[in-house]
């Protein structure tokens, strides 16, 4: 656990070094200003669309993120054969995993955080609005974004950096695609469907954002089930690559 | 098992898969020993079974077959890897941070800490001369600073192995001068510890290794003392003589033998018995001897022969 930690804490560092890390910080801020300027450009409306677009860009830039900071964080070490030097000393492979993207979650805990500050910031001259629906979609974007992390994890871990990302993003548009109410019902009646969906979680219940653009809050209740089914989907993720890593022959 | 093995590798075999059907055996039926205290060199060719022969030793890849023990443990435990110092052919490190936040990385995963970990590194950096560099970012470092650096990560344990692989690999001559002095250094102040590195350059293996394994198609074609291995072969010696009189050249040495040096004529002699007797003839006449140089051992040619002429593994006395 302590060696873990140890990697973690190096693993924040290098991804703050990383200039991937900086260019989709500028592009996350670059979107936040682009969703207000975007929400003054409508004559109704104009909070419901401004929240709209500022928790739409958070979302694919949590996404990006999760994704893009991934791979640069495991596969690269995979690829440099760093990692050689780090698996010659007493640290298992789960810990080597573990740390990295324990490393990897604070630090996209700190860009939500960053995010949420802005859009909290930038909400505060518009009237009425509902911050706790916003709060509660941010929370659940966060997850599902962890959730993400521990898929290219898994990738990362079976294949090459493109392929991951391909993967990765193909398992949150499935996530999403296919657990959405419009679609559900069409793909459900398909053969052979059923089975790739039990494979792919269900992303869509963290989406939040049409709740927080109409100010609904969601019960706790729901926000804690949604956060649990976020913790086994992760739990599950890190279990299956932790056990294809400990399996794999490292070349470099 | 010898029990005063450091590595014991018993009817090792690896085969990777490289096509649906297809497969390639690494490394064949690889049985090697190798006792505490020693420097052995590992050599062969390119796809010869050396690298994945390392990674096997290191835990990198799981042997297909066969068993390997590190200082009578398993290679398969994590706890094994406790005994081992490894260097990379080309090791990266993370470059944003400076060379003393490395070592304090690699300790504190070793599990050091505190007063011991802030002295072993002290006394590491000193070593590999990097102290003036200590508080420098990696990124800055030059190859031959980050193979020294690399060399003190592996050092930070006392480990009971050493494995370096390709330690000279992209070093300049002075570099690899820097690099063989640095091995000796450690040999002679860690008698017990055991070094086994592979190199493509015969003559570091030559200066630095007490035996030498062969390895050839995945198959470990001969184990021996290097010292056995070059007595088996005749040393030859360059001389280079001035004032040396036409006839009395023809006599020595025979026709069109010699070279064109600055300070005179050099040739060839096999042998000393051989060397003894040009002697007591050159002191009889006018000719000066300018220098006698022993070639170096042609431990290439030595190691040809031998993968010819050992048909089973020897191992050094």
């Amino acid at each position: 656990m302590k060696q873990a930690l140890h990697i973690s804490w190096i693993a924040v560092r290098e991804l703050i070094y990383e200039r991937v890390f900086h260019l989709l910080f500028s592009f996350i801020g670059l979107a936040l200003i682009l969703s207000i300027l975007l929400g003054q450009l409508t004559y109704g409306e104009q909070t419901k669309l401004t929240i709209d677009f500022m928790l739409g860009s958070a979302h694919i830039a949590m996404i990006l993120f999760s994704i893009f900071m991934g791979i640069s964080l495991f596969q690269r070490e995979l690829q440099m054969g760093s990692i050689s030097m780090l698996l010659s000393k007493p640290v298992s492979r789960t810990s080597f995993l573990a740390g990295k993207y324990l490393g990897q979650i604070l630090v996209q805990l700190g860009v939500m955080l960053a995010i949420t500050g802005i859009i909290i910031l930038s909400l505060l001259r518009f009237e009425g609005v509902q911050y706790i629906p916003i709060l509660q979609a941010l929370l659940l974007m966060f997850f599902e974004s962890c959730i993400v992390t521990a898929i290219t994890y898994f990738f990362s871990v079976n294949s090459g950096s493109i392929t991951t990302a391909l993967s990765s993003f193909v398992m949150f548009v499935i996530g999403h695609y296919s657990f959405s109410s419009s679609h559900s019902k069409s793909l459900s009646s398909k053969p052979g469907t059923e089975i790739i969906l039990s494979l792919v979680p269900n992303l869509e219940i963290f989406n939040l954002k049409t709740f927080a653009s109409y100010g609904v809050t969601t019960s706790n209740l729901e926000i804690i089930l949604s956060m649990s089914y976020a913790l086994i989907c992760i739990v599950m993720f890190l279990v299956a690559a932790a056990l294809t890593f400990h399996r794999k022959d490292i070349l470099t | 098992m010898n029990s005063s093995a450091c590595i014991s590798l018993t009817e090792v075999t690896k085969v990777f898969k490289t096509g649906l059907l297809k497969t390639k055996t690494a490394v064949d039926n690889l049985n090697l020993e190798v006792p505490a205290g020693e420097v052995v060199g590992l050599l062969g060719p390119n796809g010869s079974g050396k690298s994945t022969t390392m990674k096997m030793i290191l835990g990198f890849l799981k042997p297909t077959l066969g068993e390997i023990l590190i200082c009578g443990e398993s290679s398969n435990n994590i706890s094994a890897r406790a005994y081992i110092g490894y260097l990379p052919e080309n090791p990266r490190f993370q470059k944003f941070l400076t060379g003393k936040e490395i070592l304090i990385y690699y300790g504190k995963l070793l599990g050091l800490q505190g007063t011991h970990l802030k002295n072993r590194i002290e006394l590491l950096f000193e070593l590999v001369n990097l102290k003036h560099a200590a508080f420098e970012r990696v990124q800055g470092y030059s190859k031959g600073m980050t193979q020294r650096l690399a060399i003190a990560q592996s050092l930070l344990n006392q480990p009971a192995l050493l494995i370096f692989d390709e330690p000279m690999s992209g070093l300049d001559p002075l570099g690899r001068i820097e690099m063989r002095n640095l091995i000796s250094t450690i040999h002679a102040e860690n008698p017990k510890t055991t070094i086994f590195f592979s190199s493509h350059v015969l003559e570091d293996v030559e200066t630095l290794c007490k035996s030498v394994a062969l390895l050839q198609k995945g198959k470990l074609k001969t184990y021996t003392s290097i010292e056995s291995l070059i007595s088996s072969d005749q040393q030859k010696y360059d001389i280079v003589i001035k004032n040396l009189s036409p006839s009395l050249e023809l006599e020595l040495f025979g026709k069109n033998t010699s070279k064109s040096v600055a300070t005179g004529k050099s040739f060839s002699i096999e042998g000393p018995e051989r060397l003894s007797w040009v002697i007591s003839q050159l002191l009889k006449t006018p000719a000066q001897i300018i220098g006698i140089t022993g070639q170096r051992r042609q431990l290439e040619e030595a190691l040809f022969k031998a993968s010819e002429v050992f048909t089973k593994t020897e191992m050094p006395a």
